[in-house]
């Protein structure tokens, strides 16, 4: 994974915009959602300078999916958008993962 | 070489839930035996898929962990001489949700299958962690399920049952094993798993003075109310010590 660029990171998310998604969620030390399917209505980025982001969802017409402390992203081989938020010494801290299928049970 | 199985290899089968576990708490132990010539079986329930740390700086990501994880376990086995590594394909933080029966049949059958000397897991209360209770409870009900022959031992953090009365045990259900000359290979599983360990500074100091920081006794408590302790510094009790019952459920 590599640092967020806002820009980059806001065109990726728009790819998913009107269209299903599976989406993995996670504050690591506290909830984890694996795999619930939606409709991406909006995906937004937020947050300036170095960061973190924040990174917010709209879904199926009347649903918020919001979270902070996103630090860094990639776009895997398999297409799927893999954003996170870690610590200084590298523990993660939240996840928000955007794919075309379903994840890996 | 105790005198028991002089014919053949002795067996130990370890279930835990994470892998690390095997090496953070009680890798010395392992090192030991497998030194020994005992065949030694590690089952994780999951692949610590879930974890927090990821590498410092991290290099993994949510859907890279399972598989690094399970190269990293692999690894670590090889250095602490853990012949065989199996897994549950329970998904990390989830042990405690899956079907208790079903889980305790298949430790059950695993049981039946190796025939284990001893067999290692967590205390079903004192495990410390949901994944940790819930491998021990399905584990201690699966071995006296199978009336298994051999002994069973609850695997303990760190010097607690140095003192074990808070804990509601007593200092004979307690054994003692001497690992301190097996740190070597216990410090190159640490390092095996890396994503897990990088983060502890102290793992990466020289050999000498990272071994410092390690225990030079590992900690055990009877798991079989049955089968009294008659040597306290060795998993595998003498000959003849055990109920011809043992395992029965009590």
């Amino acid at each position: 994974m590599v640092n967020i660029d806002r820009m980059q990171v806001e065109a990726e998310l728009r790819k998913f915009v009107g269209a299903a998604a599976f989406i993995h969620s996670e504050a690591t030390s506290y909830v984890f959602v694996r795999n619930f399917k939606v409709e991406v209505t909006d995906a937004f980025i937020a947050g300036d300078g170095e960061g973190p982001y924040r990174a917010a969802l709209r879904f199926d017409g009347h649903g918020w999916l919001r979270m902070e402390g996103l630090t860094h992203y990639e776009l895997d081989p398999a297409g799927r958008l893999l954003l996170a938020g870690f610590d200084d010494r590298g523990r993660m801290d939240v996840a928000l993962h955007l794919g075309k299928e379903p994840f890996p049970e | 070489m105790n005198d028991m199985n002089q014919s053949k290899a002795r067996k130990l089968l370890a279930v835990f839930a994470h892998p690390d576990d095997e090496t953070f708490i009680c890798g010395g132990t392992l090192a030991k035996y497998a030194a020994e010539g005992v065949e030694i079986t590690l089952v994780s329930a999951t692949r610590g898929e879930m974890g927090r740390r990821m590498g410092n700086p991290p290099y993994l990501n949510r859907e890279t962990i399972a598989a690094a994880r399970e190269k990293e376990l692999q690894a670590a086995c090889d250095s602490l001489g853990i012949g065989r590594l199996m897994f549950l394909d329970i998904r990390d933080k989830t042990v405690e949700f899956i079907d208790e029966e079903s889980l305790t049949a298949r430790i059950e059958n695993l049981i039946q299958d190796i025939a284990p000397d001893v067999v290692l897991t967590f205390h079903e209360k004192l495990g410390g962690h949901p994944d940790h209770c819930s491998i021990g409870k399905a584990t201690t009900a699966a071995y006296h399920r199978a009336r298994c022959k051999g002994a069973l031992y609850f695997i303990s953090f760190g010097d607690r049952m140095e003192h074990p009365e808070p804990y509601g045990y007593a200092p004979e259900d307690i054994l003692k094993i001497d690992v301190s000359d097996h740190l070597e290979s216990k410090l190159a599983a640490f390092r095996a798993h890396r994503c897990q360990s990088e983060i502890d500074e102290w793992v990466w100091l020289p050999d000498s003075e990272a071994l410092d920081r390690f225990g030079k006794v590992e900690y055990f408590i009877n798991g079989d109310a049955s089968a009294p302790i008659l040597n306290s510094g060795d998993l595998f009790q003498p000959a003849g010590s055990r109920p011809v019952m043992a395992g029965v459920n009590h």
